[in-house]
């Protein structure tokens, strides 16, 4: 065991030494984690609502109410602008999804949709963010159909619209006289209606508190959180830090994973295979020293997390666990790369690549739920994807411990297997 | 002490050593010299465990093999690529390579220290290997093989690409050493050195001993005669004797004698005659 130590802290030491080592290990996730936390709104639950830029051009009741239904909406972030051009100069600029433009006439169009008018509202979208056009075009149709529901449920402004719309079917040229008389039957009908509803409510021009039509929706979509609060990450910061953790046991596993592929080319592995130790002890020192720095990158990772962007941690126990069996995952992950690198070119090559990919592939650079189908199904070869699982279930997922039991056991699979063929695959002596 | 009994070791279709069988006595210097390819590195190799050998034994002190632990433990090698650690400084490897040995505490801090005083680096021992000169490096490499007091020294080309001061130094040391009753087995390219600190010395190549002995035996038995050349007004006359006194004495009394030169067969003789003159890759 001296002797095991001995090697392990030997590697922990050169590890540190090494700038360049230490800072793809330690500094280069905590940078990470501080970006990917503030591009992604660092608090408040994932971010704001989509940025538009709202020019008034109309002034009139409808719009105002259109407007205040926006800014009360929290999928949408609302900036006020005077002037169209310079609401698309910031849609240009980036700082808006879109500018929204209520045309002059809007509120006296919401009067004609009885009689196939409509509300025409125009929409200048950012041309890289189609998704994010797509949903606003669906939250604008949503609004408008809440402006229509409001004349329905105002008796006078349904008076007006019924009687307005009367008017232009009587006036109608292309009517006859047959359909002229039922429709008119029809629009009396339903301003009788409308006034008998009125009668006992009183009606105080709340289309909320009207009843009537105020509160009509085609299609009723009830929004349900899953449990409660404690499910979703409190800032984005808890997932981005996530993400650097495991970014961080990447940097340890191209940094041990190349550590036997140098001995071997320096000539010092001779000198460890000389001495009287056995190269269990050598491959254990390894491992021990790899599973060290693991542990204490994602510690000390998200301990600046917790201290300074406001992580919380719903189970440190849990947690406790996710490190270990990410540290025990990440060790074979960095044995099956020391096995397979025969070279120290082949070994830093092969470590990039297969880094590279499993981050990938695992939603390191991208988020899982962005990928296609098929490479979230592919994302499970990677013990990028099961460690960020691990620590999520502790630090906000409030995973049971049977939840993260797949997590847990996956990681250490990956541990044992990496373990056992990178040994089996190792050449201890040198090429030349 | 240490004894190679019959070694046997292919590579495929190369035998890389074929038969070979010597022993080396305690506090003895023993030189392994031999041209590239000639099986010096293999036969090292399975001297101290990492190669095994198809046939033959190895024993030190009639225990065997080179990989049982008791037998590491009394071995120290300072192999030919300079195997420290860059990111550490003098001290860090030393101390960890002690502590491979079981070194620990008091003990490991003394020997430590006195391997640094040892090869010269005490003055630098704080300083990371990746700022010592070769020379330097050479010097630690042998000291990580003194570290836990070994009986038996392995030392492959410990003089490679050094400068003279730092070659003069280690050379002193291996002969220090060889006097505190340490076996060393010694591989050079350098003749002068195995002449010089080599109590006896064995010439080996395509894996096979070709002659093995003292110096003078070796030079008495495979040099060759001595070359006496006379220079003259008219020229330059060159007889090769086993009594070189004999044709200076006779070429004086002929008078007209402008200069003499005397060529007598040395260690480079006997390996070149042996091993040949042809290249070897």
């Amino acid at each position: 065991m001296h002797a095991i130590l001995a090697l392990a802290v030997k590697d922990l030491r050169q590890l540190l030494r090494d700038r360049a080592n230490a800072f793809f290990t330690f500094g280069f996730p905590l940078l990470l984690a501080i970006f990917f936390g503030v591009i992604f709104g660092g608090a408040g639950g994932g971010g704001s609502g989509i940025a538009v830029v709202v020019v008034d051009q109309d002034s009139g009741d409808g719009a105002a109410r259109l407007i205040a239904d926006m800014q009360a909406d929290s999928a949408l972030t609302v900036t006020l602008m005077q002037d169209r051009a310079e609401g698309e100069a910031m849609v240009r600029r980036g700082k808006a999804t879109a500018c929204i433009v209520i045309p002059d006439g809007f509120t006296a169009a919401v009067a004609t949709i009885l009689t196939g008018g409509s509300m025409r509202i125009e929409m200048v979208v950012d041309p890289s963010r189609r998704a994010a056009a797509g949903l606003l075009t669906g939250k604008m149709n949503e609004l408008g159909f809440r402006q229509f529901g409001r004349v329905m449920g105002d008796t006078d402004s349904m008076l007006a619209a019924v009687g307005g719309a009367k008017e232009r079917v009587l006036a109608s040229e292309q009517t006859d006289p047959v359909t002229k008389g039922l429709m008119s039957m029809m629009f009396d009908s339903i301003a009788n209606v409308a006034r008998r509803a009125n009668a006992p409510a009183g009606n105080d021009g709340d289309p909320a508190g009207g009843g009537g039509l105020a509160d009509w929706r085609p299609v009723d979509v009830v929004v349900r959180e899953l449990k409660d609060e404690s499910v979703r990450p409190r800032s984005s910061y808890e997932i981005s830090f996530t993400q650097g953790v495991v970014w961080g046991l990447m940097g340890c596993v191209t940094a041990f994973g190349l550590s036997m592929a140098f001995e071997r080319s320096r000539g010092t592995l001779l000198r460890l295979s000389v001495a009287p130790i056995t190269k269990a002890h050598i491959l254990a020192g390894k491992a021990i020293s790899c599973f060290a720095a693991c542990m204490a990158v994602q510690i000390l990772l998200l301990a600046m997390g917790v201290l300074v962007f406001g992580v919380r941690v719903d189970s440190p126990m849990k947690l406790g666990a996710a490190f270990g069996a990410a540290s025990a995952g990440f060790t074979g992950v960095m044995m099956l790369l020391a096995g397979l690198s025969k070279s120290e070119g082949a070994g830093a090559g092969m470590g990039r690549a297969v880094v590279l990919v499993l981050a990938m592939i695992g939603g390191g650079t991208v988020p899982l739920f962005f990928l296609p189908q098929f490479m979230q199904t592919a994302s499970k070869i990677s013990p990028f994807t099961w460690a960020t699982l691990a620590i999520e279930g502790a630090v906000w997922r409030g995973h049971s411990w049977a939840e993260m039991g797949l997590a847990l056991g996956v990681l250490g699979a990956f541990g044992l297997v990496g373990f056992v063929v990178g040994t089996a695959c190792l050449k201890w002596t040198h090429a030349s | 002490m240490l004894k190679l009994d019959s070694l046997v070791k292919r590579f495929g279709a190369v035998t890389a050593v074929d038969g070979l069988s010597l022993e080396v006595s305690r506090a003895e210097v023993f030189g392994l010299l031999g041209p590239n390819g000639a099986g010096k590195s293999t036969t090292i190799g399975m001297c101290v465990g990492v190669i095994a050998p198809d046939s033959g034994r190895v024993t030190l002190d009639g225990v065997g093999p080179p990989t049982e632990p008791r037998v590491r433990a009394s071995l120290g090698v300072a192999p030919q690529a300079l195997a420290v650690y860059d990111d550490l400084s003098g001290w860090e490897n030393i101390e960890f390579f002690g502590r491979l040995y079981g070194l620990r505490g008091r003990e490991l801090k003394a020997r430590v220290g006195a391997v640094l005083d040892i090869v010269g680096l005490t003055p630098r021992a704080n300083d990371r290997v990746q700022g010592y000169s070769g020379g330097m490096k050479r010097r630690l490499n042998l000291a990580a093989a003194l570290v836990h007091r070994p009986p038996m020294l392995l030392l492959d080309e410990p003089t490679a690409g050094v400068d003279p001061q730092s070659r003069n130094n280690i050379l002193d040391l291996v002969r220090t050493l060889a006097q505190q009753g340490i076996t060393i087995v010694y591989t050079t390219h350098y003749m002068e050195e195995a002449s010089r600190l080599c109590d006896r010395v064995a010439i080996m190549d395509h894996g096979r001993i070709l002659a093995i002995g003292t110096v003078p035996q070796l030079v008495a038995g495979h040099g060759g005669k001595s070359v006496v050349t006379v220079v003259r007004a008219q020229g330059e006359e060159r007889t090769e004797t086993d009594e070189p006194l004999h044709v200076i004495t006779r070429a004086a009394g002929e008078g007209g004698v402008l200069g003499l030169r005397i060529d007598r067969p040395d260690l480079e003789s006997v390996f070149l005659s042996l091993t040949g003159r042809s290249l070897r890759d």
